[in-house]
């Protein structure tokens, strides 16, 4: 501290606001030189700074001030507030500082007149960084959501098109050609006609699997119980895996949000035990209890070493803990080698919105 | 009944035969059950994993062949697929599979099922053996006639 002359006697609690503030406060005189900082200022100034600033060498604190925010640029010098007139004084604006060990930070800063008499000025900052790290969090989160959002309402549109219109004009198609089936006797034109009835039968039920993929209309329409046991169904089809599903949720509904959390974490974990674990059965439970509704899938499969360099990407796990906070919940990975593994996700459901 | 046996036992005697660890029918199912691809007979199978599966056409390597008409050779299972897709072929996956051949099965001028045989090491199945599942298969199996061409 250099109690300065000028800084003339303060009161005790004065004294201990000056002293103890985390906020980083500079008194200048009318030329710009340093009167007076608090302990928090002198923190953040690097040593020659500090000796120019009390010095009072022109444009000293540009030694540490790497400029502030104005309407047009994030960064600028350009009508520097240390130069401003009195009457010009910007109250608050934000201000970026070169500090001692932590690199440029961005702080609130205020910077104007005390005592117009002798044209003593205050200068005082604010750390901004934790305000700003909240803020992008909270602009990524509701980002994450928005795409998250789009991709699913996207998703469904393909579906319903694909279900609601491709499916059935090629189902009105087949229909068509079993009439064929009565207008003839050759034998010849029969067998092609069932041949051709065959392919598109089958190109029907793609068409019908590629719009479930998609989106599963069953968990618009019906809920999670129903769109598990046919995307299970198809999972066991497409791959042989058996899934043991057991739900205590029955035909409840939830808000979209949620059952579409609870079924897209589903899907992905239920994937990462078939391409990683090795086992041919699965199981998964469904139930509500204590106000979350919870989702465990289970093997015992071949499991892995937590934070062990993924075979995969290692971003299904990420993405399903985004998923899974986005929604307000928790997801809970437990791994064993040769032992198996083990998702728990819990989900918080909103009183208030629960839906028979 | 009498048919389900003889495609069996043709299956058995052709296993016997060439010396695979794992050979296999996927068929074409009736109208009833919408015409899917499913595996019907199998020998020297581990598990009974296969029975589950629905074939997808031009999915997996039974799918393409049954879509392409073409046969499909693969001496070495590892030079083939990375092993973080090898879930993408499930039978290759859970009867463990190195090296294997797939052919389609004529019938009428359609491709109507596909025999694939393999064994549980690299390098085994060879051109040679492939050019005989060929022709086995051009022979027909239980009703298949194997004509690629409409013999009308």
């Amino acid at each position: 501290m250099n109690p300065l002359p000028e800084v003339g006697p303060m009161s005790p609690l004065m004294m201990k606001l000056f002293e103890n503030s985390k906020e980083a406060i500079f008194f200048f005189d009318k030329s710009g030189r340093a009167l007076a900082m608090n302990p928090a200022a002198e923190e953040i100034v690097s040593e020659d700074v500090l000796m120019k600033l009390y010095e009072g060498s022109e444009k000293a604190l540009c030694g540490t001030c790497r400029g502030y925010t104005s309407d047009t640029e994030q960064i600028t010098c350009l009508d520097c507030y240390f130069q401003l007139p009195a009457s010009a004084e910007h109250s608050s604006f934000q201000v970026y500082l070169e500090t001692k060990g932590k690199g440029v930070v961005p702080y609130a800063g205020s910077f104007h007149t005390v005592d117009p008499e002798n044209g003593t000025r205050v200068f005082m900052l604010r750390d901004l960084t934790p305000q700003l790290r909240v803020q992008e969090k909270l602009y990524q989160n509701k980002m994450m959501k928005h795409v998250i959002e789009a991709q699913e309402n996207e998703r469904k549109r393909l579906s319903r098109e694909l279900h609601d219109s491709v499916a059935q004009e090629l189902m009105s198609a087949v229909v068509d050609l079993r009439v064929l089936k009565y207008m003839t006797d050759d034998d010849t034109v029969l067998k092609k006609v069932k041949q051709t009835e065959a392919a598109m039968t089958r190109l029907l039920d793609d068409i019908r699997h590629l719009s479930v993929e998609l989106r599963p209309a069953a968990l618009d329409d019906f809920g999670l119980e129903a769109a598990f046991r046919s995307h299970f169904k198809r999972v066991e089809e497409n791959y042989g895996l058996v899934i043991r599903f057991v739900s205590g949720v029955a035909r409840k509904r939830y808000d979209s949000d949620i059952e579409t959390v609870i079924y897209r974490i589903c899907q992905e974990a239920v994937l990462n035990a078939l391409k990683y674990a090795q086992v041919d059965t699965v199981s998964v439970h469904l139930f509500e209890r204590d106000g979350l509704l919870r989702l465990e899938v289970e093997d015992e499969g071949e499991g892995f070493e937590a934070g062990s360099d993924p075979i995969g990407t290692g971003l299904g796990l990420y993405g399903m803990r985004e998923r899974a906070e986005l929604a307000g919940g928790s997801l809970n990975v437990h791994s064993e080698p040769g032992i198996g593994t083990r998702v728990l996700l819990q989900i918080p459901i909103p009183e208030s919105k629960e839906k028979e | 009944m009498g048919l389900h046996a003889d495609y069996q036992t043709e299956l058995n005697a052709m296993r016997q035969a060439f010396g695979y660890d794992f050979l296999a029918l996927a068929l074409v199912e009736p109208a009833e059950q919408q015409y899917v691809i499913r595996w019907k007979y199998a020998t020297g199978n581990l598990n009974e994993r296969f029975r589950r599966i629905v074939l997808k056409s031009g999915k997996g390597i039974a799918g393409m062949v049954f879509k392409t008409g073409k046969s499909v050779f693969i001496p070495s299972v590892r030079d083939y697929v990375a092993a973080s897709s090898l879930f993408n072929y499930p039978i290759v996956q859970s009867e463990k599979l190195e090296s294997l051949g797939a052919v389609p099965i004529w019938n009428d001028a359609r491709v109507s099922g596909v025999l694939l045989g393999g064994f549980r090491e690299e390098h085994l199945m060879t051109p040679d053996l492939m050019f005989a599942l060929e022709q086995a298969a051009r022979h027909g199996i239980g009703e298949l006639d194997g004509k690629e061409v409409a013999s009308h």
